[in-house]
């Protein structure tokens, strides 16, 4: 099966173990990994800020990067969700939304992918230790992808898993959120960390790398023992 | 503006939300209990989410046609000897009421619970015309005696205070002797109340669900205090937004129902009174004389507009009950008597931009509020909606900011640019990494490394690793 | 007599101009809704599976459940005012007190054991108030039952005082089994045939669940605020 990365601009440039994880667990479960070079952000930062116009610039880049792709799987729910927004974006477009809902149809979150296209449940991963795993809010609430990530991790040998208690709510990033309300985002990550370390976890295991980003920054600024880790590093261990 | 609150500044209030640590408590404990009841109730159905999509069917086509089911309203209104009243400014609401208590010559009002007069001030014009106004849901009696503290919360008003906090309100101001049980504080908040149903001259509400078809409404409450309210005095005002109205009957208990369970987890509330016209003839108890205020203050403007859904609430307040940054703020952070995520919509609408233009950033567009609308009102799309109004149409966005993402577009838009960005970045933030991150940020990264380390960019962006192992071939 | 409209048709001009068409006058009809969830709630209970959810509601909404027929009514409803600590009785004007037998007990047996009891009469004016104000036990009779809820349906007429289920300390409802249907759907359908069948809708109808509640205070759930503080469902088997 031919998959067209979309490694997402967060991963690119500030967490590339991610971005690894994701093609080599990819290419042991069979894929093809193809990885357009023209890819930059998916216009998130921008339109969630309400610059739409500022957003729509980059959404048709990524549109025209990703057409012809049989598959477009990224390691990141949220920046799927907005691939997933493009058509709605667009509305009413007659040249643009055509092709934002050919996009849309065809773009997955890596664990969906894996659950839902490929049909696996267990990737023979196997990882040592005691975890919690984030559910983020875009990926759980708007995409829809609550099982997936359960599923697989369930099948990792030798992981030792904690419910996150309140895992529903926001971690208090929110893209720009997070510098502009940062007193209110600075709370929300705090009751988060709280909570990560309630479950005695080692390790703190998220699919988005924005929510790791905000929530291991605030661990480590607090000099926290536990690791954060992208859910594809976490397959990809053997 | 009357739905606002206190004279601080959005900063100024969050600050002071962040360290009420008792409120942060109080509000973190309400979310976790209340969203349980709310998720029970909601799932026992099995069908919930066909519910909620009645729920907003009804709504849209109420909204799509409202003008036909008020005037229809109103003729069944005065058909049964009500007289109604068309408000389209709060002024022209409060006018006419101050007229009905000055031809009644009345001294001493109560009110059941009813946001819309709060958003219009009435208490404070009828206050103005010498006029004594009680308070008689238990929430908003211990905030009124409390010197008028406003609401933080539009089901249960005085969520901010604790039961030490009351014991010393009721003991300054009521004489109130006994200890800070909540027992004890309520029995003595119904005996002062009882004597006050006793001798009101007017009694006012608000309006749950009006009916159409046969000119009622419907006032749902657990204490009971509505029920006093409409039956004791011998004149009734009743006030609703133009909006809180439904066809029959029948689509009045899909709304209740939706009301209920969303709103306080129950099947239906202790009391659910539907009232249609004054008292019959004979009758004993009930208003002799009825009068129904039907309110605009700003909400035809929204209707018709991208921001009409917002039009569709039932006012449950389970937005509030799962919002993660209510949680730590507080209802009092909001600046205005409708908080929370339905707030932070409502209140730019209805207030303006000028007063509300921080409320739509208040928010990680994390999706919960639209998750759990009853009546499918997508609230984080319309905050989002809001941003793109304010930075479109208000250019009220900051400079800085706008520049940035102008830069934005043009980098996110040509791989070019981005690719050469992405490539210097490790270099431009040298000066301030550390090992393999950076904790102090220059620029908007400052209030990101104030709080949390950023990771330094990877000398190897990911896009570099993909390509120098294309060159040198697969070996995995 | 006819009420008063004022101010209304700039208002709703205004309405209909935000919707960008003229005014709708006529027309509109409700339409066949594409979702009707409410209908499948207890959907083919049996009367019998009727009363078992209302027994278990009623442990939710803090009220007591009894039943009986109409020849153990009197004895019933006896007992529970005596839990209730007595008189002062304040009770609806309605014939059906005396066809379900219990004349001997409301007119003779409680004044002759010092319970105070007193029948709706809406010739006396304000004097009904007072007296509901300071009863220790209001009855009133349900005209529907919702079992999904636990909720008793009163209609208020001159003989049937909307005070005597709120004034009183605590409540009892009189409920005939043949009244319970599955929840509110099935009420506010049979109040709108009403209504189309031309009779008056009654200007006061009161849903009630159990007695008055609050929960404003931290969230504390005080039982009995401004209405009843306790109240007893009293099931007569009818059918």
């Amino acid at each position: 099966m031919k998959v067209t990365l979309f490694a997402t601009c967060i991963v690119d440039m500030f967490q590339s173990s991610a971005g690894i994880a994701t093609v080599e667990l990819l290419e042991r479960l069979g894929c093809e990994i193809e990885f357009p070079e023209s890819q930059v952000c998916c216009g998130q930062p921008a339109y969630n800020s309400g610059y739409v116009k500022e957003a729509k610039e980059a959404m048709k880049s990524m549109i025209d990067t990703f057409i012809d792709a049989e598959y477009v799987v990224s390691p990141s729910g949220s920046c799927i969700t907005m691939f997933r927004e493009y058509p709605h974006v667009f509305k009413g477009d007659p040249v643009w939304e055509p092709k934002a809902k050919k996009l849309a149809e065809k773009s997955f979150e890596l664990t969906q992918f894996i659950v839902d296209v490929l049909k696996i449940e267990d990737v023979g991963a196997r990882f040592d230790g005691k975890v919690t795993y984030h559910t983020s809010c875009h990926m759980t609430r708007l995409l829809g992808v609550k099982k997936a990530p359960m599923i697989l991790l369930s099948n990792v040998k030798g992981l030792e898993f904690t419910e996150l208690p309140g895992k529903e709510q926001c971690c208090g990033f929110g893209g720009t959120f997070s510098v502009k309300m940062a007193q209110i985002s600075e709370q929300m990550v705090d009751e988060k960390v709280m909570h990560v370390e309630e479950t005695g976890a080692e390790y703190l295991i998220g699919a988005d790398a924005a929510c790791l980003m905000n929530i291991g920054g605030r661990i480590e600024r607090q000099g926290k023992p536990i690791k954060v880790l992208h859910i594809a590093e976490v397959l990809n261990s053997r | 503006m009357a739905m606002k609150i206190g004279t601080d500044n959005f900063k100024e209030r969050v600050g002071n939300g962040i360290n009420d640590s008792f409120m942060r408590g109080a509000v973190a404990g309400a979310q976790n209990s209340m969203g349980v009841r709310r998720q029970n109730a909601t799932e026992e159905l099995g069908n919930w989410e066909e519910w909620r999509s009645h729920g907003e069917e009804i709504r849209q086509h109420v909204l799509e046609n409202l003008d036909y089911y008020l005037e229809q309203l109103s003729e069944n209104v005065a058909k049964r000897g009500g007289h109604v009243f068309f408000a389209q400014t709060a002024d022209q609401a409060n006018e006419y009421i101050k007229g009905v208590v000055a031809k009644k010559n009345a001294k001493k009002v109560v009110k059941a619970k009813s946001m819309v007069t709060e958003e219009i001030s009435l208490n404070a014009t009828l206050e103005q015309a010498g006029c004594t106004v009680v308070e008689t849901d238990l929430g908003e009696y211990i905030l009124q005696v409390d010197d008028h503290d406003p609401p933080s919360h539009i089901v249960v008003p005085a969520l901010h205070k604790n039961k030490e906090q009351i014991r010393d309100v009721f003991a300054k101001k009521l004489g109130y002797q006994k200890t800070e049980k909540p027992e004890e504080l309520a029995w003595h908040a119904r005996e002062m109340l009882r004597q006050e149903y006793l001798t009101a001259d007017i009694g006012i509400t608000g309006c749950n669900f009006a009916v159409a078809e046969t000119g009622s409404f419907s006032l749902v409450t657990n204490e009971g205090n509505a029920d006093l309210v409409t039956s004791l005095p011998k004149t009734q005002i009743t006030v609703m937004g133009m909006e809180r109205l439904v066809p029959t009957f029948e689509e009045m208990e899909v709304l209740v129902s939706l009301l209920t369970r969303s709103a306080v987890g129950q099947k239906l509330t202790s009391y659910i009174t539907v009232l249609t016209g004054p008292r019959e003839e004979h009758d004993v108890d009930g208003p002799e004389e009825f009068h129904l205020v039907i309110v605009d203050n700003g909400r035809s403007k929204i209707l018709g507009g991208e921001f009409q859904s917002v039009l569709q609430c039932i006012r449950c307040a389970a937005c509030i009950n799962v919002c993660p940054v209510y949680r730590h703020v507080g209802g009092h952070s909001y600046g205005s008597i409708y908080s929370g995520p339905i707030g932070a919509v409502l209140s730019p609408l209805l207030g303006g931009y000028d007063e509300y233009k921080e409320l739509p950033y208040a928010s990680t567009l994390c999706g919960a509020c639209t998750d759990v609308c009853p009546v499918k009102i997508p609230l984080h799309q319309l905050l989002h909606k809001h941003r793109q109004v304010i930075v479109e149409q208000e250019g009220k966005a900051p400079i800085s900011e706008k520049l940035a993402m102008k830069a934005f577009g043009l980098g996110a838009a040509s791989p070019m640019l981005y690719k050469l960005g992405s490539k210097v970045a490790p270099a431009a933030m040298n000066p301030f990494t550390v090992g393999d991150k950076i904790s102090k940020g220059p620029g908007p990264l400052k209030a990101w490394t104030d709080i949390r380390e950023f990771p330094a960019p990877n000398k190897e962006r990911f896009r570099d690793w993909y390509k120098n192992r294309e060159k040198g071939g697969k070996e995995s | 007599m006819t009420g008063t409209i004022q101010n209304r048709e700039a208002f709703l001009d205004q309405i209909a101009s935000s919707l960008g068409r003229g005014r709708l006058s006529k027309g509109v009809k409700v339409p066949a809704w594409k979702h009707r969830p409410q209908d499948q709630v207890l959907n083919g209970a049996t009367p019998d599976e009727l009363i078992e959810v209302l027994k278990t509601q009623c442990l939710k909404i803090h009220t007591s459940l009894v039943m009986t027929d109409s020849k153990n009514l009197p004895e019933t409803l006896n007992e529970v005012v005596s839990n209730y600590g007595g008189g002062p009785v304040v009770s609806w004007k309605d014939d059906r007190f005396s066809k379900w037998g219990l004349d001997s007990l409301m007119k003779k047996e409680w004044p002759s054991n010092n319970i105070e009891v007193y029948e709706w009469d809406h010739t006396k004016g304000e004097e009904n108030i007072r007296q509901a104000e300071k009863a220790n036990v209001g009855i009133t009779i349900s005209e529907m039952t919702l079992a999904e809820s636990g909720t008793v349906v009163l209609f208020s007429d001159k003989d049937k005082g909307r005070t005597v289920s709120f004034l009183p300390a605590t409540y009892i409802a009189l409920i005939p089994k043949s009244t319970i249907v599955p929840r509110i759907t099935q009420a506010a359908r049979e109040l709108r045939e009403l209504h189309h069948s031309g009779s008056q809708v009654a200007s006061c109808i009161n849903f009630i669940t159990g007695p008055s509640n609050s929960a404003d205070i931290e969230l504390n759930l005080v039982v009995g605020v401004h209405g009843p503080v306790k109240a007893t469902y009293i099931v007569i088997d009818d059918l």
